[in-house]
């Protein structure tokens, strides 16, 4: 039996730390019919494919639900138009339920509406209010509706004002806790301190509130794992904050029980361990928000309404319900809906938000135009012709959002240690008791040694106290949050700072690839050179330059050969008179020959004037010249005696040059690869300063020599159209398909250069560069806590200074960890690439929106 | 079989393994504490509670996906 597999994103909510991205893969991979799971924490999203025969969506649900985690549920209201009777109302909500992705359907027939409970990504509202008009209702969003970006910012927002309210509480009662507890040493300042707050009870009656009110997501959530088998960070802070709490309850209640008694009474250790985990939360859900803003700023650009012509009349309707075909009016200032060809009028457009190209292009009829661009000065209508998923602007989301939720191979590392570090952690807790208990205690302990950054003496704590206080250390030191965002979080900003330049990256390891890159391949022919001959040189015997010119261009009027179109169209840029020849015939692989002005014109390569007994002697210099420049030779002869020579050449894109230069300092090897013969091709690579060429390679052997390259131990990358070039782009470490346009999803390649700009191969080496920066140094800054600190924790320079680190400073670092790594990232923000500056100000740079079927490749 | 119910069936044979794992290490420290010293009960009795809590965190995971992994692979079987 085969199985339909489909692909989908999970939203997933309460996950926190790399472990959790385990937990939540192992279990969902554990249901039959499920695979290829992929979680990111930073997108908090769960990408699978999977077989509707054999899981359900609601399995997949409880599963998350069941491992402490959750599907995040979005709910819409719509209005309902038509119903009369209960049966209506089973009929739209059957055609509701049975849409994938919708939890649950809930119409009310007195109020019209239909409110709907489902999984943002999975089905979207304009599917719902299609199903509902199959089944013969008619159906409208309701304007208060929120849509999934719209949730996904509440929900963010819920979650840093439910920590900063945490904080508040937990910060202000910590302060008085500390202020308390230190009150012996506050010396002439005493007179202002209540002396009750010193008292013990006190410090206790203040800590519980902070213990089991922020405090208590720690226990509940922890719970909820180990209820199914589970171990979170959660789980780490639980067990530190419950055992300092509970041994300082121990001591406060009963000081002669053994646990040390009330110099052993670490309430403030409870407090502020909470405190400062909870500072840690909420600023990280200050911060993380931010890495995702790229995708959220093209989310932003997705037009609500069009403006349709309709019977004549103007409509204004959502944006989502425009059709292929529509006729839309677009006014100065508005946002373009969807994609299109124009069809009357004339504008101008800013496209810079997609392709980050500063100057607005030109539209006139004939032209396409995108969805999410801004017209700028006229107004015109268009036809739509792609609409929904299929505009550019949904893919290039879809594709960040892909891209996004990826894993670079370096982040498979980082998730499998911090996915067993707990495990880990917690074994590690186990020894450190074990030995400090039997040995350590014995051995080393000194009643004078105190706290890292504190006069308390630990004084006369017992050995289970003491061993109890560096087992609990050691789990909260360790607590691996910053390992499991260092990565993912870079990645995010990287990916989407590259598309803000027009750089799409269809994965993270494309994007961790290309900063290995040690040899790059470009495709000669439309990736270097505009992949247009034109004319370059003309040169008359006896008569007039433009004669020869013209005489030229009539003959090959009607060749559709690419290098008599070249003539045709020098001729006509130079504004000569190009008529009909009175005949025509097409010599294969050699020329043609024409009846022009009553005189016979012979055009063609050098065989053909041989073959014809034509003597081109005197010009034979002046067309190996030319040859030797790269630029192909075409010999005109009249009426059987030579006339002149016409040069023609694929000339080079404008920036390709500084390119180039830019990727031969940072230390790239440049190679080019082209069917061209040996001389031409050098001449090229000579003008732009290309290392090595690879000529006369058929299309279909570009890949092998891609392999050859590798084979010499070489990270190659090759640049192409992404159309003839596609065995050799998927053969390459990274495939980069350049001048995409709109059509990109559809290309081969792992990197998606929209614009037709051979400088973005930089950008895109750049922007990888700083994104893997990033994520060592993120990396270096999560392993750095946690190497320093457990051993620390554990006690092993306790026998040499007589310090230990308390755990409420533990749970410090452990914020600061998690807060340096996300603020570091934020640093990505301010990137530019090196070949930005002064874009924009040559017209010559617009983009060129081109599919891929339209790419000429034909070398 | 449902999917609920292998998860219940699976909680129930994998709380007769990790009980008995959590609890041998709690004992063994309780022996260990009091055959090699003079320690205190509280600290005996805190210490085997300690080592017995963090026994339990260490085996439950690693004895439920255990567990279901062989559950899941007999009934594949079948």
């Amino acid at each position: 039996m085969t199985e339909t597999k489909i692909s989908l994103s999970l939203p997933i909510s309460g996950m926190t730390c790399a472990s959790c991205v385990s937990h939540v893969e192992d279990a969902l991979k554990e249901l039959p019919g499920v695979s290829n799971v992929v979680v990111n924490l930073a997108t908090n999203k769960a990408s699978l494919a999977y077989d509707p025969v054999r899981v359900k969506l609601t399995d997949m649900q409880r599963t998350v639900e069941n491992a402490g985690y959750a599907i995040s549920i979005s709910e819409v209201t719509l209005d309902v138009v038509g119903m009369t009777c209960a049966s209506c109302v089973a009929h739209v909500e059957d055609a509701l339920k049975e849409l994938p992705g919708v939890t649950s359907a809930v119409v009310n027939l007195g109020l019209n509406t239909a409110r709907v409970a489902y999984i943002p990504g999975v089905i979207s509202v304009s599917a719902m209010k299609r199903a509902v008009r199959e089944v013969g209702y008619d159906a409208q969003e309701r304007s208060e509706g929120a849509d999934a970006l719209d949730r996904e910012r509440q929900a963010r927002e819920e979650e840093i004002k439910r920590q900063g309210r945490n904080l508040l509480i937990a910060g202000i009662i910590g302060m008085i806790v500390m202020v308390g507890t230190f009150y012996d040493m506050f010396g002439s300042l005493q007179a202002f301190i209540p002396k009750f707050l010193s008292y013990k009870w006190v410090i206790g009656l203040l800590t519980t509130p902070i213990v089991l009110g922020p405090g208590r997501q720690f226990f509940i959530n922890s719970w909820r794992g180990l209820k199914h088998g589970v171990t979170d960070m959660n789980l780490l802070y639980a067990t530190g904050i419950g055992a300092a709490y509970g041994i300082a309850v121990i001591n406060t209640l009963f000081p002669n029980a053994g646990f040390g008694g009330e110099g052993a009474t670490f309430f403030e250790s409870a407090a502020l361990l909470t405190t400062f985990i909870i500072l840690g939360r909420w600023l990280e859900a200050l911060t993380r928000g931010r890495t995702s803003e790229s995708i959220r700023k093209l989310m932003k650009l997705q037009p609500k309404v069009a403006r349709v012509m309709r019977n004549g009349q103007e409509e204004e309707i959502p944006a989502d319900e425009v059709e292929i075909g529509d006729l839309i009016l677009v006014r100065p200032g508005e946002s373009i809906p969807v994609d299109g060809i124009v069809t009357e009028g004339y504008s101008a457009v800013d496209e810079s938000m997609l392709t980050g190209e500063s100057l607005p292009v030109e539209k006139k009829t004939g032209d396409n135009i995108i969805g999410g661009t801004i017209n700028k000065t006229g107004a015109f209508k268009f036809t739509a012709s792609r609409v929904g998923k299929d505009t550019a602007l949904a893919q290039i989301i879809k594709l960040v959002e892909d891209a996004q939720a990826s894993k670079a191979p370096i982040q498979k590392l980082a998730d499998w240690v911090a996915g067993n570090f707990i495990l880990g952690v917690h074994l590690l807790a186990v020894v450190v008791f074990i030995f400090w208990f039997f040995f350590g205690y014995q051995m080393f302990f000194d009643p004078n040694s105190s706290f890292i950054l504190s006069p308390y003496k630990l004084g006369e704590i017992g050995v289970f106290g003491f061993s109890l206080l560096l087992s609990v250390t050691v789990l909260v030191v360790s607590c691996p949050c910053a390992v499991g965002l260092a990565t993912p979080s870079a990645m995010m900003a990287g990916t989407g700072k590259a598309a803000e330049f027009g750089v799409l990256f269809k994965g993270a390891e494309a994007l961790e690839n290309a900063s290995h890159l040690q040899t790059i391949v470009f495709d000669k022919t439309g990736t270097l050179t505009k992949g247009e001959p034109s004319v370059t040189d003309v040169i008359a015997l006896a008569n007039q330059e433009a004669d020869v010119l013209r005489l030229a261009a009539i003959a090959e009027k009607n060749s559709e050969h690419p290098l008599g179109e070249a003539i045709v169209r020098g001729a006509q840029d130079r504004n000569l008179k190009v008529v009909d020849p009175t005949s025509f015939n097409s010599i294969p692989g050699h020329g043609i020959e024409a009846r022009v002005e009553n005189r016979d014109v012979l055009m063609g390569n050098r065989k053909l004037m041989r073959e014809r007994s034509v003597d081109f002697a005197s010009l034979m210099s002046k067309a190996e010249k030319l040859e030797m420049e790269g630029k192909t030779v075409m010999f005109l002869a009249i009426d059987g005696q030579p006339a002149g020579l016409i040069a023609v050449a694929d000339t080079l894109k404008e920036h390709t040059a500084e390119a180039i230069q830019r990727l031969h300092k940072m230390g790239v090897e440049t190679v080019m690869i082209t069917g061209d013969n040996l001389r031409t091709a050098e001449a090229i690579a000579r003008q732009v300063g290309i290392d090595r060429v690879l000529a006369e390679v058929l299309p279909q052997d570009k890949a092998e020599e891609v392999k050859k390259l590798q084979a010499q131990g070489r990270k190659v990358a090759m640049v192409g159209d992404g159309v003839n070039d596609a065995p050799a782009l998927a053969q390459a470490e990274v495939g980069m398909a350049i001048g995409s346009g709109t059509d990109v999803a559809k290309e081969t390649g792992d990197i998606i250069l929209i614009k037709d700009d051979i400088r973005d191969v930089v950008t895109a080496l750049e922007v990888a560069h700083a994104t893997m920066r990033k994520v060592k140094q993120n990396l270096f800054w999560a392993f750095v806590y946690n190497t320093l600190g457990i051993p620390l924790a554990a006690g092993l320079f306790y026998p040499f200074a007589s310090l230990v680190i308390s755990p409420e400073l533990a749970g410090l670092m452990m914020a600061v960890s998690s807060i340096s790594v996300t603020l570091n990232t934020l640093l990505l923000k301010g990137f530019k690439p090196s070949l930005w500056s002064g874009r924009g100000q040559n017209l010559s740079t617009t983009v060129q929106l081109k599919t891929a079927q339209a790419s000429t490749g034909n070398d | 079989m449902e999917h609920e119910q292998v998860e219940k069936e699976v909680a129930r044979l994998s709380v007769r393994i990790y009980i008995p794992i959590a609890l041998g290490a709690a004992v063994l420290f309780l022996l260990a504490a009091s055959l090699t010293g003079d320690y205190p009960l509280v600290a005996r009795i805190g210490g085997t509670v300690w080592v017995g809590l963090l026994g339990l965190i260490v085996s439950m995971p690693v004895v439920i996906s255990r567990v279901k992994k062989q559950f899941q692979s007999v009934l594949l079987e079948k």
